[in-house]
């Protein structure tokens, strides 16, 4: 599944890391690599960035980065997780369709639209090979 | 072997941010050291040296880095240092708590084959946290002598010296060098056998380095190794083992060359790092809980924010009073040393106005950056990035631009140079475009002035408002520009959370004298400049008062208030003298030039020369008001006068009070900030500033008034 999708608690292994060149070479850089073990600590209020702990440390990402980061689940699904404070805020009508990734319109240069979509725009690999 | 070591050590001093490397550098140089800028960017570079035994270790501190990709100008600095410069040593300092991502640059670095020390800093954290590192085994599996260190105490620095002259010392025959497993180092060494055929090319590049790069696809290693007498072969093989690797591991050959290297380090780590009890997050996890909640990490920002305010305020009042004294004295000394006329005009009203107006400001903006400095060291600014985050890049900002935003409360230099942690130039640009928006510490008199004239009901409600436009304006700006000129996509938010550590004084002492330093410079220079320039504006053409102008102005003004005492007289004389003065000065006829500009606005020329004097600082606005409203030269936003003269304008009302704290707020900044943006951005980013500020603040101020009167306010 996608690191995006993990609940709050979650233990997870990455599988690998398919968002294209310079951010996944990034996250790689930042010890995101197949076989890693990391734990989703907590999430930003809408859909805010998430806070993950691999190799140790705490990183900040934003959720559409995550998106592209293929995790196995590992263990049972902490209790705290499936409810709680930090996971009761999801105001899904503040979130755009396809604000998780998929299914976002491809370039999308066109229009007035606010930077969220930007990012969904770096996501899949191929959406993006061909940009600069 | 032995070398004869050299008198003068050269060393690169390397790390992650948040190693702890600023605290180490200065524990190694003392107070020796100086700032200065790498040669054609603006990325700050600090030099320092350290004398012992007759010989001095010169560290150079590279920019912070995870990596030596080209993914930032930090990480392309460091690279074209060690590249262009070959230091005789590295030293690369390590976060103990951390070591793995930590030991990856370590890595990267011993590829150039350049002996590397190892500092393996935050020791006391490590041990705390139960991680027992065996530097001496961890040192010699990787071929990098490692020395524990403290930084904050200083522990370990005269061992750090001995383990780099012992390294000079004892060079290896065959620089040790990271491995990559036996798929990746038959194309690595076909690849470095090819590059070395060449033995002046060898002499000039890394080539095992080389090799490297290349299968990562990395563009400059490219382009050295093209310039190789069989660059043409080279390139083939490249393209050819990296074909190889992408169908043998079926992702991207540079993952792979990452993978590995955290595998090499993860057999290293574990020969020698013992994890005596599970990592202790106990105490950043219980302080994240409440400043972290997804619900709260906002207000909590908010009240941080608030709180800054309120104490800067609080403690900075007193300073300022006392720098307005002495900036007050020193104005009456010079005043009675020199003679009358153009010179002291210009050491008085000019220099002494201008630049001590501009001075008395440094208290608060010190106050702010030690507080502001204070947080980023405890760890709280990446908890403000996370709050923030998602709000700032709806708007197409990034939440690492909320503490150049937050800067800019105080004063816009500082902030322009603080965007620099912003990694992408789009995103730097967005930010430092919002800066202006921020209502720095010289506007606020302007603001305090208007408000106690024509809301005395509401006037903190209002300087609030005002503040508040400007937060939402720099948003909706922001919104705007990344839908026309900065399109193109903000970088991603990947940002390290370290953990809160107690600050060292000296660090956040160090940051706050950097910090003021720059202001205090650009004041120095830039608002002297300036301040002569709307000195002569406003006193060039010098104009011939009429015989008896004088003696029939207080004729005039007794004739008007019978029964005044003659020295009242004599005062009106004197400031209606100052006024005709002004008002037949270069500055006077172009706000009468520009007046029909101003018209549709609801103002006559002499807003005009308030606006136009307010480029040299924004609260000098003040004191021109003061000068054209003919209340006194000695003006301030306290002092009843101006209120009451401004309200007896007719021209003026709370609809164009309000429009000029309006014009306050938006019009194009001081001349210290533009040249900062210039200095940050070039010319043509300044022109766009210029421009779209002047535009902005007249069309907003425009509406404002024409809505203001269609709907009936006064
Ligand atoms: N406990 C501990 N804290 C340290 C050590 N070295 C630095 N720090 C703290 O870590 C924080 C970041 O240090 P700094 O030198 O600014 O890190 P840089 O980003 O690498 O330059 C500061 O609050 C330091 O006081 C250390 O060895 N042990």
């Amino acid at each position: 599944m996608r690191l995006s999708e993990a609940r709050i608690g979650q233990e997870f292994e990455i599988l690998a890391v398919r968002i294209a060149r310079e951010v996944g070479r990034r996250l790689a850089d930042m010890g995101f690599t197949e076989g890693a073990r990391g734990r989703v600590i907590r999430g930003g209020a809408f859909r805010g960035p998430l806070q993950v702990r691999i190799r140790d440390y705490d990183i900040l990402l934003r959720r559409c980065e995550a998106a592209g980061i293929e995790v196995l689940p590992l263990g049972d699904l902490p209790a705290e997780g499936t409810v709680g404070p930090d996971f009761g805020f999801r105001f899904r009508g503040f979130r755009r369709r396809g604000s998780d990734g998929r299914g976002r319109r491809e370039g999308g240069g066109r229009g007035f639209r606010g930077a969220l979509g930007a990012c969904g725009d770096r996501e899949g690999p191929a959406a993006r090979e061909g940009g600069s | 072997m032995s070398a004869p070591l050299p008198r003068v050590i050269r060393i690169a001093l390397a790390g992650n941010p948040n190693s702890g490397k600023t605290t180490l550098f200065n524990a190694l140089t003392g107070a020796h050291h100086k700032v200065g800028n790498y040669p054609g960017v603006t990325v700050e570079k600090r030099e320092g040296s350290r004398v012992r035994g007759g010989r001095s270790f010169r560290f150079v501190d590279l920019p912070g880095t995870y990596s030596l990709t080209a993914y930032s100008l930090d990480e392309v600095v460091a690279r074209d240092f060690i590249l262009d410069e070959k230091p005789d040593v590295i030293v690369d300092v390590l976060d103990s708590t951390n070591l793995d991502r930590n030991l990856y640059l370590c890595l990267q670095f011993q590829e150039f084959g350049i002996p590397v020390v190892g500092a393996l800093n935050m020791t006391d954290e490590a041990a705390a946290k139960g991680i027992e590192i065996d530097a001496e085994n961890l040192g010699r599996v990787l071929g990098i002598p490692m020395v524990k260190t403290v930084g904050p105490r200083g522990t370990g620095i005269e061992e750090l010296l001995d383990a780099v002259e012992a390294r000079l010392e004892a060079p290896d025959e065959e620089p040790r060098m990271p491995g990559y497993g036996a798929e990746l180092e038959a194309g690595i060494d076909r690849l470095r056998s090819l590059l070395a055929s060449d033995p002046a090319f060898a002499a000039r590049h890394p080539c095992r380095w080389l090799a490297v790069k290349l299968l990562e696809k990395d563009e400059h290693a490219a382009r050295i190794a093209a310039g190789h007498p069989r660059g043409a072969e080279i390139e083939e093989a490249a393209r050819e083992s990296v074909r190889w690797i992408e169908g043998h591991f079926g992702k991207d050959s540079e993952i792979v060359v990452s993978e590995q290297r955290y595998g090499y380090i993860r057999g290293a780590v574990r020969e020698t790092v013992r994890v005596i009890r599970k990592p202790n997050f106990s105490r950043t996890e219980a302080a994240d809980k409440v400043i972290m909640h997804p619900l709260l990490a906002l207000p909590v920002f908010a009240a941080v924010l608030w709180s800054v305010f309120q104490l800067t305020f609080l403690i900075g009042e007193y300073p300022m009073g006392w720098l307005e004294t002495f900036f007050g004295w020193l104005a009456r000394i010079v005043e009675s040393a020199l003679p009358g006329g153009l010179l002291k005009s210009l050491v008085v009203d000019g220099i002494l106005g201008g630049v001590g107006g501009v001075f008395s400001f440094v208290p608060l903006i010190v106050i702010l950056f030690f507080l502001l400095s204070l947080l980023e060291d405890v760890g709280y600014m990446s908890r403000a990035a996370f709050a923030t985050d998602k709000l700032l890049h709806t708007f197409g900002l990034h939440g690492q631009s909320i503490l150049p935003m937050m800067l800019g409360f105080g004063c816009s230099v500082p902030a322009i140079l603080a965007a620099r942690t912003l990694k992408s130039r789009r995103d730097r640009v967005a930010t430092i475009l919002t800066i202006p928006f921020m209502s720095c510490g010289a506007k606020l008199p302007v603001y305090v002035l208007l408000a106690g004239a024509f809301f005395p009901d509401d006037a903190a409600n209002m300087v609030m408002l005002i503040y508040a436009i400007g937060v939402a304006l720099s948003l909706a700006s922001s919104l705007f520009l990344h839908n026309t000129v900065l399109r193109g996509e903000p970088t991603p938010f990947v940002l390290e959370l370290p953990p809160y550590r107690a600050p060292t004084l000296r660090g956040v002492l160090w940051h706050v004298w950097e910090k003021s330093w720059q202001y205090a410079k650009k004041a120095g220079t830039v608002i002297l400049a300036a301040s002569v320039l709307i000195w002569a504006l406003t006193t060039f053409p010098v104009r011939e008062p009429a015989p008896g102008e004088a003696d029939r102005r207080a004729a005039e003004y007794a004739a008007d208030h019978p029964g005044a005492p003659p020295e009242e007289a004599a005062a009106w004389a004197e400031i209606s003298r100052a006024t005709s003065d002004l008002e037949y000065s270069a500055a006077g006829r172009i706000g009468k030039f520009i007046e029909p500009a101003f018209r549709p606005l609801g103002f006559d020329w002499k807003v005009g020369v308030a606006t136009l004097t307010g480029f040299a600082a924004k609260e000098v606005v003040v004191s021109t008001l003061g000068v054209l409203y003919r209340t006194g030269l000695e003006e301030t936003e306290e002092s009843g006068t101006l209120k009451g003269a401004l309200r007896a304008d007719p021209g003026f009302s709370p609809r164009t009070a309000f429009v000029l704290m309006l014009l306050t707020l938006i019009l194009p900044p001081c001349f210290a900030s533009l040249a900062m943006i210039r200095a940050e951005l070039g010319w043509g980013w300044l022109g766009f500033v210029v421009v779209y500020f002047l535009a902005l603040g007249w069309g907003i101020g425009f509406a404002v008034n024409q809505i203001g009167s269609l709907a009936g306010f006064g």
